[in-house]
């Protein structure tokens, strides 16, 4: 196993640095940080603009090849990824966001998956009834409707509710009320804070879990082996709960393993929306501002989550698949 | 005439039976389990399907009753609805009683109680049947555990042990943390087995439990069923559509057809004076292993009718030869024959089927062919294909970026054969043994393989271009194993046929002409070319195969198991089909299948394959008459023969284990694994076998009737590869079952 697991992370180094590199020359051709720089009032001289790029290691009149050799020198000597055109750190910039993303995303990608498994085992014991019905079509309007339209109704529905009660019971944007006294209230200020984008992004999250588990159970539910652990003298539930379900599992948990990496991937709407500044929206702004840096190490995290995703989801495999063997 | 004064008493003796059923003067300790006026329905969205219409039949303890009939006839419906596992949207009415309970109407949570414990029941497809992701010592305890909520974890354990030791599969305690896709199909179908034994059943029932196995394994499992019977006392429903599976097991049997029971009694009574045409037309069907003499199989032609529409007359009236307007005039009951109190037939001519009638008598088989090739010496006629010494070896590696060969996997290892004109050369073997690789290596033609194969004087040798592959695929065609994947749904008939007459640059006039004739050589209707494959039968769809196969006029056809996916009643059709075109069109075939009854009854010389190697190679009759190698002595005697009295008294060579894997093939003799000739040598003699490998050599006349012959005797058709053909064979490895304990009461 650690052999197997040595073989594949070696890979994905490889495969990692590949894309990054990429990512890197692709940035560096084509954000220019000097020309946001020129729209600054009053506007500095193009020396200027030159000599605080310089300063900061984004030095626009050397050739890419030759920023992308500074550059990996300065990762793999230092571990320094950089600065922004702004003068920030990257390494310091990059663990604050990271942190946020997490917090936002970590409770609720566990319920998304709790509820969508358990909704699904549930929804194909009763194929066609009327929960099974309700549930499903919930799934596939969640499905549907874009993230940010969810995310906005969820943010209505709670300031509705602030409203009916006269006081305000939940924040529906920011992380936490700025000078709160560390104690009981700041606890409660962080809930109030979590609730709503918590339950946002859980609303819409479990439908396609649901819908999958939901359908492979329902292909295992008449499978030959159901019907030999009947035969054996189990009732038609007890069959199903004791062997379809574990052999129906098989795929969602593969999907599950790659999802987990995820919560500290952040996600850019509901950061936006929500005004959590995370990985997820610093991706995206970077490029609107023009940050090379900032946009590579992104991408380079990216890169780094869906490895990780990769080898769980083999664990995940392995431990319930008797079938997969590691070699 | 007959028909008035059997129909009088036929009611009689049925209401009889129900009204000493009901009245409970049917002692409970006779039957163990007994079936009454058994209906099944299901709704479907074309209408109300009637699939079960009356089944009746008592199981004795420690007797065995075996369901015949065609697929949809009903059987398997049959026995799930005996053990309450058809879908709740199945209406099932009539009584099923075990040891005198009534079993219908109860739930689900009722039936647990004797599902798996007074009734067990073994499915037909093993590789499905067991859930993967528990081992099978889980599973087999889980069917302990539900029965004996207070048993121990050792004894359960124990009993795990026990239960997979009776069922022979070896070191049994370390097999029992094993996962089932560790198993061969046969190994799982034993676990199978021993799943349902567990709890020492009352009625075991075994839906064609060996149908999806190779003959070998097939009479290893049945020998099991046989132990299993022993031990338990259990009695036994054997559902299959193998009349030859039933013979040497079965005490009663069923015919099924339609969803009713049309012919019962005891196995003689079924086998040897059928008195239902269409019981008649199933045993006529079947070609037997070992009978030499040729005649036609019997085809029963038409289809099964559709359950929706309730029959109005005789439901087999359509197909029947004998069929006359006063079939048509309702269904006829179920009457004892006369003469027999406990044979009963539904046919209104049952009364003068019996005695002497002979099955082609009922039913036009046509003659059999003749073949303008059949007077010329074999010696004298073409060769339309020839192999030298075709090999193909798949190297067996390890690792994903740096692969390590860690073996070679002979899958065909040395082969040479050669087919004349108008002749038909079979392999037969298990799984595993390379037929359809040499198959395969054939269709290739490459010049890079390692070999030779030369069809129709082309080498693959020379053939480096297109034209000369082209060339080749004029002589050469083929007709897959399961017409309905092997043809384009989206392709008409005419599309289908018309392709490779394109392909081979003929015009559109020639080409309409040319399938209207293949369609009517192949006994397809002309004005059916528009249809989709979906509209046809199996059996229709299969012979739309052999038209495409014979569009371009081929000298050869290569058949790859053309009849297995096709009912026994469908099969005989198509096999005359193919005997019929030799003879007319003076075709060779190149055919692969496992059954050897149909190999027998087609072929004219056959190769028995085992591990990628020929092991015995000859002329038909004298191969199977008169086999030399042990595995062709192991292969014949393991083929079911529809005939029950020789079934119960042959001698049946039961090998062990499954074909090994080609990786630890042995040095020597490939078979010595599973010899029995092997195992009763002395140790001296086991040694040539394990290392020195036997040449395929020629049949020596024995030494009497060379003396007896003024001049040299020819060299008789028939090699094959083994150092000691007429070794004693291993005690162990015979099995003959008693005939006492099989006939009926």
């Amino acid at each position: 196993m650690l052999r197997y697991l040595a073989k594949r992370g070696i890979t994905y180094v490889f495969m990692i640095f590949l894309t990054t590199s990429a990512g890197y020359f692709l940035a560096v051709s084509s954000l220019k940080p000097a020309l946001l720089e020129q729209e600054r009032i009053p506007r500095p001289t193009p020396e200027q603009v030159a000599n605080s790029m310089r300063l900061k290691g984004l030095d626009p009149d050397l050739s890419p090849w030759e920023r992308y050799v500074e550059w990996l020198t300065a990762i793999v000597t230092r571990w320094d990824w950089g600065r922004s055109p702004n003068g920030a750190f990257i390494n310091a910039e990059f663990g604050d966001r990271v942190w946020i993303s997490t917090r936002l995303f970590l409770a609720s990608i566990i319920l998304t998956l709790v509820i969508g498994v358990a909704l699904g085992v549930y929804s194909a014991a009763r194929q066609y009834k009327f929960q099974d019905r309700v549930i499903t079509s919930y799934s596939y309007l969640a499905y549907i409707v874009p993230a940010p339209i969810a995310y906005f109704l969820v943010q209505l529905g709670a300031i509705n509710i602030n409203e009916t009660v006269g006081e305000r019971i939940f924040f529906v944007t920011g992380i936490s009320t700025p000078g709160m006294e560390p104690g009981w209230a700041q606890f409660v200020d962080m809930l109030a804070h979590y609730a709503v984008p918590t339950i946002a992004i859980t609303l819409v999250g479990w439908g396609s879990y649901q819908i999958a588990q939901r359908q492979y159970l329902l292909d295992n539910v008449n499978a030959d082996f159901v019907r030999t652990a009947r035969a054996k003298g189990l009732t038609r539930n007890q069959a199903i709960s004791r062997h379809a379900l574990r052999v129906s599992f098989i795929p969602v948990a593969q999907s599950i393993a790659f999802t987990i990496p995820a919560i500290f991937a952040g996600g850019f709407f509901a950061e936006k929306i929500f005004a959590w500044p995370g990985v997820g929206s610093w991706s995206i702004d970077a490029i609107s501002l023009q940050d090379v840096n900032a946009a590579t190490a992104t991408l380079a995290y990216g890169s780094v989550i869906f490895a990780l995703g990769a080898i769980l989801a083999d664990f995940a495999t392995t431990l319930v698949d008797p079938r997969v063997r590691v070699q | 005439m007959s028909s008035n004064l059997d129909a009088g008493p036929a009611e009689q003796p049925q209401s009889a039976v129900e009204r000493l059923h009901v009245a409970g003067l049917h002692a409970p300790t006779d039957a163990v389990l007994s079936v009454r006026d058994l209906h099944v329905r299901f709704n479907t969205e074309n209408g109300v399907v009637h699939a079960v219409r009356g089944v009746d039949f008592d199981l004795l303890p420690g007797k065995t009753l075996g369901i015949v009939g065609e697929s949809g006839s009903g059987k398997s419906v049959t026995s799930l609805a005996i053990m309450g596992l058809l879908p709740t949207t199945a209406e099932i009415s009539g009584s099923v009683r075990l040891k005198g309970k009534e079993l219908l109407g109860l739930t689900d949570k009722a039936m647990c109680e004797y599902r798996g414990n007074e009734l067990a029941m073994v499915f037909q497809d093993p590789l499905s049947s067991l859930t993967p992701v528990y081992t099978v010592g889980t599973q087999i305890v889980e069917a302990l555990t539900i029965h004996n909520p207070t048993m121990s974890k050792q004894a359960k354990e124990a009993r795990a042990v026990e239960l997979l030791a009776m069922v022979g599969i070896p070191s049994p305690k370390d097999r029992l943390r094993a996962f089932p896709h560790e198993f061969s199909g046969g190994m799982r179908q034993r676990v199978m087995i021993a799943i349902a034994i567990a709890n020492n059943p009352r009625v075991l029932i075994a839906d064609e439990p060996t149908t999806a196995l190779d003959v070998t394994i097939q009479a290893q499992v049945l020998e099991v069923l046989h132990t299993a019977q022993e031990e338990t006392g259990a009695a036994v429903v054997m559902i299959t559509h193998d009349l030859g599976v039933v013979a040497g097991m079965a005490d009663d049997i069923m015919v099924m057809y339609a969803g009713k029971p049309v012919e019962t009694g005891a196995v003689d009574d079924i086998y040897y004076n059928p008195r239902m045409p269409y019981t008649m037309g199933l045993l006529g069907a079947v070609p037997r292993v070992d009978v030499a003499e040729k005649s036609s199989l019997i085809p029963i032609e038409g289809m099964p009718p559709n359950l929706i529409h309730t029959p109005t007359g005789c439901s087999f009236a359509p197909r029947c030869p004998l069929a006359s307007d006063a079939c048509l005039d309702g269904e006829p009951p179920l009457a004892p024959v006369p003469g027999s109190t406990l044979h009963h037939a539904a046919c209104i001519k049952s009364g003068a089927l019996g005695g002497e009638v002979d099955v082609h008598d009922v039913f036009s088989a046509p003659p059999v062919p003749v073949s303008r090739f059949d007077a010329i010496p074999r010696g004298e006629r073409a060769v339309v294909l020839q192999l030298k010494d075709v090999r193909k070896h798949f190297p067996l590696s390890k690792g994903a970026l740096l692969k390590r060969r860690i073996g070679t996997v002979k899958a065909v290892d040395g082969v040479t054969f050669d087919i004349r004109e108008g002749e038909c050369f079979s392999i037969v073997g298990e799984s595993g043994s390379g037929k359809t690789t040499t198959l395969l290596e054939i269709m290739e033609f490459h010049k890079d393989q390692d070999g030779e194969v030369v069809i129709g004087g082309i080498s693959n040798k020379q053939a480096a271009d297109a034209r000369t592959k082209a060339a080749m695929r004029r002589e050469l065609q083929m007709v897959f194993q399961d017409p309905t994947g092997a043809l384009d749904p989206r392709f008409t008939v005419y599309e289908v046929l018309a392709e490779p007459l394109q392909n081979a640059g003929m015009d559109k006039q020639a080409i309409k002409k040319r399938i209207m004739e293949l369609m009517k050589l192949v006994g397809l209707q002309p004005d059916h070319v528009n249809r989709f494959p979906n509209q046809f039968s199996g059996g229709q769809r299969q012979r739309v195969g052999i038209a495409r196969a014979l569009a371009v006029n081929p000298k050869l056809v290569v058949l790859d198991e053309p009849v297995s996916a096709l009912d026994v009643s469908v099969q005989a059709g198509v096999i005359n089909l193919l005997d019929k075109l030799r003879a007319e069109l003076g075709l060779s075939y190149l055919m692969v299948a496992h059954d050897l009854s149909v190999v027998r009854h087609i072929s004219n010389r056959v190769a028995v394959m085992y591990l990628g190697k020929i092991v015995e190679i000859g002329e038909v009759d004298r191969v199977f008459d008169n086999p030399r190698h042990p595995y062709t002595r192991a292969l014949l005697s393991a083929i079911p023969v529809p005939d029950p009295h020789v079934e119960q008294t042959r001698e049946r060579i039961i090998l062990r284990g499954d074909l090994p894997s080609p990786l630890d093939a042995p040095k020597g003799c490939n078979f010595a694994t599973r010899c029995p000739v092997f195992a009763a040598l002395p140790p001296a003699k086991q040694e040539k076998c394990l290392t020195l490998e036997p040449p395929l050599e020629p049949v020596a006349p024995s030494a009497a009737a060379q003396a007896l012959a003024a001049h040299a005797l020819p060299v008789l058709d028939q090699r094959f590869a083994c150092f000691f053909p007429d070794g004693e064979l291993d005690e162990d490895m015979l099995v003959v079952h008693e005939s006492a304990d099989h006939h009926a009461p």
